[in-house]
């Protein structure tokens, strides 16, 4: 029988307000740039399925959450249950930029014990002329940091597909290798079902062992 | 119809005889039959032929049975020489014609099965043509409905000859025969003419019409002519009048496509009425059909029904197949013609019931303007200028539930809020100035050094990236639009007020919800003593601690009143403040239609804050059955956006007054005040 997807992983979405998170996201989950967008308050949420490998699908959750820094005593709330992270700054804006120290401090501090795979995400790369912050020191700070860094247009459609599908490839080769583990109450990744049969972690990552063999 | 016998009889109604002649044949390749009224008139004289000949030429003619369709095309010399022997004769006839008239006969057989009316033809390829042209009537292209052949000048000098099936099918009445009437859209009395109708005189309907003459400079006046003494009827409709006398003009008539689905049929002129058309002619000959003897009176009916018809047939279904495919089969036939019948009856009623429907919201929209009217005049006259006196009374809370008129629930919220802070209008324009100022150093400085990302020095960065995003779909908060500047004052001026609170995104609807419904200085007013209120100031500072009490709070009435769901929602993983921080901070402006979150403002402005989770729960009360369906992302994003449907408004607040927030009977400020602690 086939599974519908193989993995459901949670991803959370942060940044500055107006860094361009729900276009982006938008952008991903529904093909389409929307002009204007009300803005988030709290958290909004998408999901869509990503298949990284044929047959291999993966559902993606993904919390959308305000950027408005007051709204960080609810979405800290929110980093505990997530797998992987798109930690968005606009690259029009300067000040996003330099927040990113903020935002990974403010999620590490509060992922614990678990951790979170962020991606680094350089938005509105079609406003070329605008550009504050250099393609070269965005990269420095993601190496610094372990991450990767990609440059996103969610208006022209540039990497986007690219940004979620390389997390989710990575988090994926983790969960395959064992470092990030299925548990219990913890909702970042769950395993997906074949109709009667609930297979456990391990089954199913034997299973696409296999399969990769 | 009485001249038969005429001396002057014309050979072109003769052939026509002998067409009818052969109409009773069950075969539908048999040529068609119709009602085809035929008259000559030639330098003034006129002829008229009847259908009542029709028996007796059965009898005069049996043999004619047997010949195959393609003949009846004789030329109408022939038929001029020798009444009969027009039959056998096709060579006048382009081949173009008679395969056109092979598939027009067909159509016709198909379509007026049950009648078995002898068919009738003008003069050689005319009268079958015609007679196709009930069918494909408006459907088919005009020039090729006009078929034109050449008549023998030495019998036919200058004739016109016009066959107008409307008007034989009328002339049937004598008979017993039903006829396979064309009916137009006509008065029954038009669908009645004197059974005396001379070519000229009968109505020239395009399409129903053929003629042919000789002598293309005469005939138009000819006809009009005549038909201006014939009757008014006539006159009434329009005609074309169509002449070919050479051979040449004729073969550019019959290259005309044969077919209207496959060949190449110019566009038609006004699909809406054709359609009518065809329904109305089809709906006539089943009623000539069932009651040939009061036909008058059943085209009537027809004509009065013609109200309610469905538009939307074209009776395709009843059309013959091109020529190139086998005829259709009497039963097959048979079976389209009922078919139809019960899709004209489906689409009856459709109509039937939309009307009924439209019928009944008219009413109720104008039951509900009255009412509206009624309680704006109540709510202007006697309870608000004694406010204070009524607010509480029993008589105006109901009232209040019901939601404000729109034309007085800027003044009601304005009172209901009061002015617990005193703010004055020089208060705000101190305010405003001072925003203005800010702006202004923000704008300058703004562009490095942005080390203080504190919330409070980006709000007003903010509220410019807000104000225009507000209520997109209104286009009156946008940039240019009539409330932008209103707005993005009113929220300036609130955060220079109160820099405790700043600006929390959702604050901007909030305003507008305000702005759309009073003057500048009272929607600032408003605002800042809403954000005034316990509620709202916990939201809009997005207060975890404090949220958190009034989620907590919250739960206890949502597992009381709703425990399958509340248990659905707690293994699915969806807490509170998932959807209700949303839903509380932007007072369901986000969620609902405008329209309902109005509403929702208005009770809350009788009932407090009570009533904004009082709503919340109307709302999973309403939607239960969908959400217990539903995963954590689906249930989140389906309260994130409630869908917009008729009558939600009346809907939701039956759930809502179904819901009291009572639990175990103690109150929601009792709940909430256990918290505290």
């Amino acid at each position: 029988m086939e599974t519908i997807w193989l993995y459901q992983f949670r991803l959370i979405v942060i940044g500055d307000s107006t860094v361009g998170k729900s276009c982006l996201i938008r952008r991903f989950t529904e093909g389409r740039f929307a002009q204007v967008s009300d803005p988030t308050v709290g958290v909004d949420f998408f999901s869509r399925l990503v298949e990284i490998e044929p047959g291999k699908r993966i559902k993606l959750q993904i919390w959308d959450t305000a950027g408005q820094e007051r709204f960080r005593s609810i979405t800290r709330a929110y980093y505990r249950n997530s797998v992987g992270g798109l930690l968005l700054f606009d690259i029009t804006n300067r000040r996003s930029f330099q927040n990113v120290h903020n935002w990974l401090e403010e999620a590490q501090s509060h992922v614990q014990p678990h951790s979170i795979v962020f991606l680094l995400v350089g938005h509105k790369c079609d406003l070329e002329a605008q550009r504050q912050v250099t393609q070269q020191e965005a990269e420095k700070l993601a190496g610094a940091f372990g991450m990767r860094y990609v440059e996103t247009s969610a208006r022209d459609a540039i990497n986007v597909e690219k940004a979620f599908v390389d997390l989710t490839r990575d988090i994926f080769e983790l969960v395959r290798n064992g470092d990030i583990k299925i548990q219990d109450g913890w909702e970042g990744v769950k395993s997906g079902f074949v109709p009667n049969t609930v297979h456990s972690s391990e089954e199913v990552t034997k299973g696409s062992r296999q399969c990769f063999c | 119809m009485e001249d038969r016998d005429d001396p002057s009889y014309s050979p072109v109604s003769s052939l026509h005889l002998h067409q009818r002649h052969r109409s009773p044949s069950p075969s539908g390749d048999v040529i068609s039959r119709g009602h085809l009224q035929v008259t000559c008139s030639g330098e003034g004289e006129e002829v008229r032929a009847s259908e009542r000949e029709e028996p007796l030429t059965c009898k005069l003619c049996p043999r004619t049975d047997d010949v195959l369709p393609i003949k009846c095309h004789c030329d109408v010399r022939e038929a001029g020489e020798d009444q009969w022997a027009g039959l056998s004769r096709t060579d006048d006839v382009t081949e173009a014609v008679r395969t056109n008239q092979n598939s027009s006969s067909c159509t016709k057989e198909s379509k007026v099965n049950s009648c078995h009316r002898p068919v009738t033809a003008g003069s050689c390829g005319g009268g079958a043509s015609g007679g196709a042209d009930l069918h494909l009537d408006e459907l088919a292209d005009p020039t090729r409905t006009v078929m034109t052949s050449n008549f023998d000048p030495e019998t036919q000098e200058e004739e016109g000859v016009t066959s107008d099936l409307q008007e034989l099918s009328s002339d049937d009445d004598d008979d017993d025969d039903e006829a396979f009437t064309t009916d137009p859209p006509l008065p029954p009395g038009e669908l009645c003419p004197a059974p005396t109708v001379t070519a000229s005189a009968i109505p020239a309907r395009s399409k129903n019409t053929f003629q042919s003459g000789r002598r293309q400079s005469a005939p138009d006046q000819l006809v009009q002519e005549d038909g201006g003494s014939e009757s008014e009827l006539q006159s009434r409709r329009p005609g074309i009048v169509e002449f070919f006398s050479s051979r040449k003009q004729r073969s550019v008539s019959h290259s005309v496509p044969g077919w209207k689905l496959f060949g190449k049929v110019p566009p038609k002129q006004s699909p809406t009425k054709e359609a009518r058309i065809i329904q109305q002619e089809f709906e006539a000959r089943q009623v000539v059909a069932c009651s040939s003897p009061t036909h008058h009176a059943a085209g009537q009916q027809s004509w009065r029904k013609v109200e309610v018809e469905p538009l939307s047939t074209t009776a395709l279904i009843l059309e013959d197949r091109p020529q190139n495919l086998p005829a259709k089969s009497a039963e097959e036939t048979q079976r389209h013609r009922e078919e139809y019948e019960v899709m004209v009856a489906e689409a009856k009623r459709k109509e039937l019931k939309e009307a009924q429907r439209k019928e009944e919201r008219k009413k109720e929209r104008l039951r509900q303007e009255e009412q509206i009217s009624n309680n704006t005049s109540i709510w202007t006259n006697q309870i608000l200028p004694q406010w204070d006196h009524m607010k509480s009374s029993r008589r105006v809370r109901d009232l209040w539930w019901e939601g404000l008129p729109p034309s007085v629930r800027g003044r009601v919220w304005s009172v209901a809020i009061g002015n617990e802070l005193n703010i004055t209008a020089e208060l705000y324009e101190i305010f405003l100035c001072r925003a203005r100022e800010k702006g202004r150093s923000l704008a300058v400085t703004q562009s490095d050094e942005g080390a203080s990302p504190a919330d409070r020095e980006a709000s007003l960065e903010l509220i410019t990236r807000d104000v225009s995003r507000t209520f997109p779909s209104l286009c009156v908060f946008q940039k240019g639009g009539p409330y932008h500047d209103m707005l993005q004052s009113i929220l300036g001026a609130y955060t220079c007020y109160r820099p405790d609170v700043g600006y929390v995104q959702g604050m901007s609807s909030m305003a507008a919800m305000l702005v759309l419904n009073m003057e500048e200085v009272d929607a600032f007013i408003s605002f800042s003593n809403l954000i005034n209120r316990p509620c709202q100031l916990t939201f809009c500072r997005v207060d975890h601690q404090q949220m958190l009490r009034y989620f907590g709070t919250f739960q206890v009435f949502f597992e009381d009143a709703l425990p399958r769901l509340f248990l659905h929602f707690r293994s699915s993983g969806v807490t509170p403040d998932l959807y209700l921080m949303d839903w509380i901070l932007s007072l369901y402006t986000k969620p609902l239609p405008l329209d309902v979150a109005c509403r929702v403002w208005d009770v809350f402005f009788r009932d407090g804050e009570e009533f904004l989770f009082r709503a919340a729960l109307g709302i999973l009360r309403m939607y239960q059955d969908v959400l217990l369906d539903l995963d954590l992302i689906s249930i989140a994003q389906f309260l994130s956006r409630l869908p917009d449907e008729e009558q939600l408004s009346d809907r939701l607040f039956s759930y809502i007054s179904a819901t009291p927030i009572l639990s175990r009977n103690r109150k929601w400020s009792q709940v909430l005040s256990s918290y505290s602690s």
